[in-house]
């Protein structure tokens, strides 16, 4: 085996500084104020709300959990799942769901500090919502890498040992045990045995990301839901029944709306990037282990360099952080430029450490080519995201001139630019997998070519920490914007912590544009990973393996490539079993997104009733000499989203499992390739369009096509409400939807190769 | 308890009542069950000037505490011909009342606005409503519309210059930008006709204006006239709105929705 040196260490090493700058920060904001009695207040409720939603929603999914771990414990007694299964699935949707829960803690304390950091000044404010979204970040990272070294070192050592008699079932699968069975310290050096060793853990810790993915769709699904619900009723009753404005504490609605924010934005925005995170270092781990062996020798760096290289990219990000510097007198272009420096600063950063790796030989250069065709990838999609999204060019203020016309033509027109816009993010993907894949060598080695292909993905995420920090700013610095208005604080405040808001969304077009874009390449890994979760179950049924071999014609299921399994399962769309596939996982994200978006019109309905409820049975609301009712409205949005997210997330676990049972490998191989082909081009499409509505409103609000009030405002906030579920509901939760399902397939590819009847 | 005199201009009304100025805005825009929500614009007269034409023992006796010491909300003394009753000295402050209750108080002040020909666009407010277009400055348009030698007149009139932005300049093509009005087009033929035919100085624009007056459409300010005066009470700029008003600028800015 060739020595991997020392730099592995890195990555515990890495986690663990991730962490303890998370706690640095989050310590350093509780230091501020949070300001005047009633920016306390405020802050106050919108922490019981959040605290209260997350409370709930971690109560459904912890039910969920416990079903699916007793399923898994059954399955694996049955001798098809791995053991580790259950407790890699519990720990990956626990680490996702901590993450999201300090990320939201943190959040909702940074709110009034933020806002009073804005009354001292602009950087002073930056600095708190800065700060405390790297809290997030570097949670999100540093739990994530902490998951995977644990499972890491834990299985290895665990075969190594031979604990559970797992070294030996390993040698007795390579025919090294001969008749005696007797475990060997000989083993461990051989690499044979390591290799196949690796293949098992890498495959094995592939499937907590489920557990993260689950996690994940239920903040996602459960967050989105939540936050319209609690946004279209502040809107509706309090705004256009009422006519109080949305930030107004008059507003029963209002304080749902902010926690709908920390929710949405914060803790499901952290769950659906911590799992991109893990699932992108893990299916290339997994794709990495497949290629390790060469020329009868074992090269581990093949596995562990995607996680030295997030374990880099946590040290690029905190240096970014600290690159992030003002003067007090800033204005918003400087602040802008500042964030800037910071991600591009880590971003060149992992450059340059790729580079070196790439010159001490931990890979080829082609994965150079991989990871700055990734990052290229990312930036065009951000780019291609702003044009298309912006009132700054011509398809969002071509909606707001429709609007002119009146809803219709905004909605007709609104439909028409989300579509156009799929086209950008869609070629670039395609480029950048064709360049990832051909860049590492994919032309001439399908395997090798794959795994550049996810670690393109894993050099887009590597700075993650960074890049959630700029995210989840967004939302505190919109938060801190709430306050200052329910707090009445002066009008320079005001300016400040809307300046503050401006820069978390322009910043967020980058970030997304790097969400999207490693889905798309993390999933297409996943599904080559899918197979080698194949190949293993086909090596545990001996009858299956015989007939692979058999029908096959190759030496053994180790030497299997990927033309192989396409020769035994049919896997060409040709054939109508793989065809049908293709069109349930298509069907799929339509599906999925009608569910999600019939959930925000009942949860909405409920928040409406309620808010007029509140209007009509408690009178001096709107005179002021009456409190609202918050809390009823915090909770009856947290009713209506744990209820309604509860089918179309067991419906995305389910699909796959069933379409695996009756049309076997072919069938999910199908399924996946539908759902991630249909489902990236539909969430591009909700999120762009959605988008674009959101800033039409806006472009006409500033004083384009009659401003405020006119015709063409009544018509830009319906597109807009349509838009609302579009964008943060359905848009964000198909991502995740992807990726969950081919996660549900790989741990469920035993059920799938032992039972199904195709 | 004090008692206060309101000329409620939307609609026309001549009300006592015992609540100050902010209550009384704020209960005639959202504090009654009649009508839950709504704009609302009032005058508040000085009882002293008018008690001679006042029933004041009605007000005596109706208007006083209820029961529970609640003060009386309003007494309703007549809701016809109710502006060209009240003298103009006896109008003391203008309140401007969002549609969810937040009111803001404007002090009269002498005009001081430009007389030169140019278009201008009123929109009525009292005793009738509909939208003009004028190239008459308010003081002439105000004395037009009051001294009798127009067929239709009335006694007196309140009404407010609307903004138009570069329509003033040029109506065939400038862009309406953030001028919320509807049916531009005929706003626009309107104007034109104006600058181009040097008989007419007015045309009506739309005949019975129905929906809330969108406050931040308001150019200058608000002008109560009759043939022989007028009083201005002039609107705040939009620095001193987003500061000193900031609440009631807020409101204001999402009626219409």
């Amino acid at each position: 085996m060739e020595s991997t040196s020392s730099l592995p260490w890195i990555i515990p090493v890495s986690s663990i500084i991730a962490l303890g700058f998370a706690y640095f920060f989050f310590k350093k904001m509780m230091k501020n104020s949070e300001g005047t009695d009633r920016m306390k207040e405020i802050a106050q409720y919108v922490r019981e709300g959040a605290m209260a939603y997350l409370k709930r929603q971690y109560k459904v999914v912890g039910i969920v959990f416990a079903i699916l771990f007793i399923i898994f414990v059954i399955l694996a007694i049955m001798g098809v799942q791995n053991p580790f299964v259950p407790i890699a699935f519990l720990t990956g949707g626990f680490f996702s769901g901590l993450s999201g829960f300090l990320g939201m803690k943190t959040a909702t304390y940074a709110s009034a500090r933020t806002a009073h950091g804005a009354s001292q000044s602009l950087n002073k404010g930056l600095q708190v919502a800065f700060r405390s979204g790297a809290v997030m970040g570097f949670v999100v990272v540093g739990f994530g890498l902490l998951d995977i070294a644990l499972w890491y070192w834990s299985l290895n050592y665990i075969y190594d040992n031979n604990i559970f008699g797992l070294g030996l079932k390993v040698a007795h699968e390579l025919g090294l045990t001969g008749s005696d069975a007797i475990w060997s310290l000989d083993y461990i050096t051989n690499a044979n045995w390591i290799h196949t060793k690796m293949v098992h853990i890498t495959t094995t810790m592939l499937t907590f990301g489920m557990g993260a993915s689950t996690q994940a769709l239920f903040a996602r699904v459960g967050g989105g839901i939540y936050t319209k619900a609690a946004d279209v009723g502040a809107d509706l009753v309090g705004k256009v029944e009422a006519g109080i404005p949305e930030d107004d504490p008059r507003n029963p609605a209002t304080i749902a709306d902010n926690v709908g924010d920390n929710v949405g934005d914060v803790a499901g925005m952290g769950a659906d990037l911590y799992e991109s995170y893990c699932g992108s270092i893990l299916a290339t781990a997994a794709l990495g282990a497949a290629i390790a062996m060469h020329d009868g020798q074992f090269n581990d760096k093949f596995i562990l360099a995607p996680m030295v290289v997030a374990a880099i990219g946590i040290i690029a990000s905190i240096i970014g952080v600290f690159m992030v510097r003002t003067k007090d007198d800033a204005t918003a272009k400087s602040l802008l430029n500042s964030l800037l420096v910071g991600t591009a600063g880590s971003s060149i950063l992992i450059l340059i450490a790729i580079v070196g790796m790439a010159y001490l030989g931990w890979f080829g250069w082609g994965i150079v080519g991989s990871v700055v065709s990734g990052l290229a990838a990312g930036i065009i999609i951000g780019q291609g995201t702003e044009y298309y999204t912006s009132d700054g060019y011509k398809p969002t203020r071509g909606i707001a001139e429709q609007a002119l016309q009146g809803p219709a033509t905004t909605i007709i027109d609104g439909m028409a630019v989300g579509m156009y816009s799929t086209w950008i993010p869609i070629v670039t993907i395609v480029a950048g997998i064709i360049a990832s894949f051909g860049f590492a060598g994919g032309f001439t080695d399908f395997a090798h070519g794959v795994y550049g292909i996810g670690f393109a993905a894993v050099g887009m995420l590597s700075t993650l920490g960074i890049t959630l920090a700029t995210d989840a700013f967004g939302p505190i610095a919109d938060n801190a914007g709430g306050n200052a208005e329910m707090a009445e604080l002066p009008k320079e405040v005001r300016e400040r912590t809307d300046a503050l808001d401006m820069l978390g969304n322009t910043t967020a077009a980058t970030g997304k544009g790097f969400a999207i874009g490693s889905a798309a390449l993390t999933a297409m890994a996943l599904m080559v990973a899918y197979l080698e979760e194949v190949r293993l179950w086909l090596a545990k049924v001996p009858e299956l393996g015989a007939d692979f071999i058999d029908k096959t014609g190759i030496s053994s299921l180790a030497n299997a490539d990927i033309y192989n399994f396409v020769d035994y399962y049919n896997l060409n769309v040709f054939n109508p079993i793989l065809l049908a596939g293709l069109f349930l996982g298509s069907m799929m994200s339509f599906v999925f997104v009608a569910m999600t978006m019939k959930a925000v019109g009942r949860a909405a309905g409920a928040m409406v009733e309620e808010v007029r409820r509140q209007f009509r049975e408690i009178p001096g609301i709107l005179t002021g000499t009456a409190t609202p009712e918050y809390a009823k409205c915090v909770e009856i949005s947290t009713i209506g989203a744990q209820r309604e997210m509860l089918f179309p997330s067991l419906l995305a676990i389910l699909v796959p499992i069933v379409v695996g049972l009756i049309f076997g490998v072919a069938g999910v191989i199908g399924l996946l390739m539908g759902g991630l082909v249909t489902g990236f081009s539909l969430a591009v499409m909700l999120n762009n369009a959605g988008g674009a509505w959101d800033n039409a409103k806006k472009y006409i609000e500033k004083g384009n096509f009659g401003g405020k009030g006119s015709d063409a405002h009544k018509a830009g906030v319906v597109g807009d409400t349509v838009g609302d579920p579009f964008k943060d509901t359905s848009g964000p939760s198909l991502n995740i939807l992807i990726k969950l399902m081919t996660m549900v397939s790989v741990v469920m590819s035993g059920v799938t190769v032992v039972y199904s009847l195709m | 308890m004090k008692r206060y005199l309101y000329l409620s201009l939307l609609p026309e009304g001549l009300i006592a009542s015992m609540l100050p100025p902010n209550e009384f805005g704020n209960y005639l825009s959202v504090g009654t069950k009649k009508r839950t929500r709504g704009q609302a614009m009032f005058l508040e007269v000085d009882m002293e000037s008018v008690k001679d034409i006042l029933p004041m023992d009605y007000i005596e006796e109706k208007c006083v505490m209820q029961e529970g010491n609640i003060p009386k909300n309003s007494v309703y003394l007549s809701i016809y011909r109710v502006l060209e009753t009240i003298p103009l000295k006896a109008l003391l402050k203008l309140y401007l009342v969002t549609d969810d209750g937040r009111v803001m108080e404007l002090e009269k002040q002498e005009y001081k606005g430009n007389l030169n020909k140019e278009l201008h666009l009123y929109q009525e407010l009292c005793p009738i409503t509909p939208r003009v277009a004028s190239t008459l400055a308010p003081k002439e348009f105000s004395l037009l519309m009051t001294d009798g030698t127009e067929k239709v007149s009335v006694p007196r009139i309140v009404f407010t210059e609307l903004q138009l932005g570069d329509l003033s300049k040029d109506p065939t093509a400038a862009k309406i930008d953030n001028l919320p009005y509807p049916n531009v087009q005929h706003l626009r033929d309107g104007l034109l006709i104006l600058k181009e035919n040097n008989d007419k100085n007015k045309k009506t624009i739309i005949r019975t204006f129905t929906k809330d007056l969108l406050y931040r459409t308001i150019k200058n300010g608000i002008f109560v006239g009759d043939k022989d005066d007028m009083i201005y009470y002039p609107f705040p700029s939009i620095e001193e709105l987003e500061s000193k008003y900031y609440a009631w600028w807020r409101s204001a800015n999402i009626m219409g929705f």
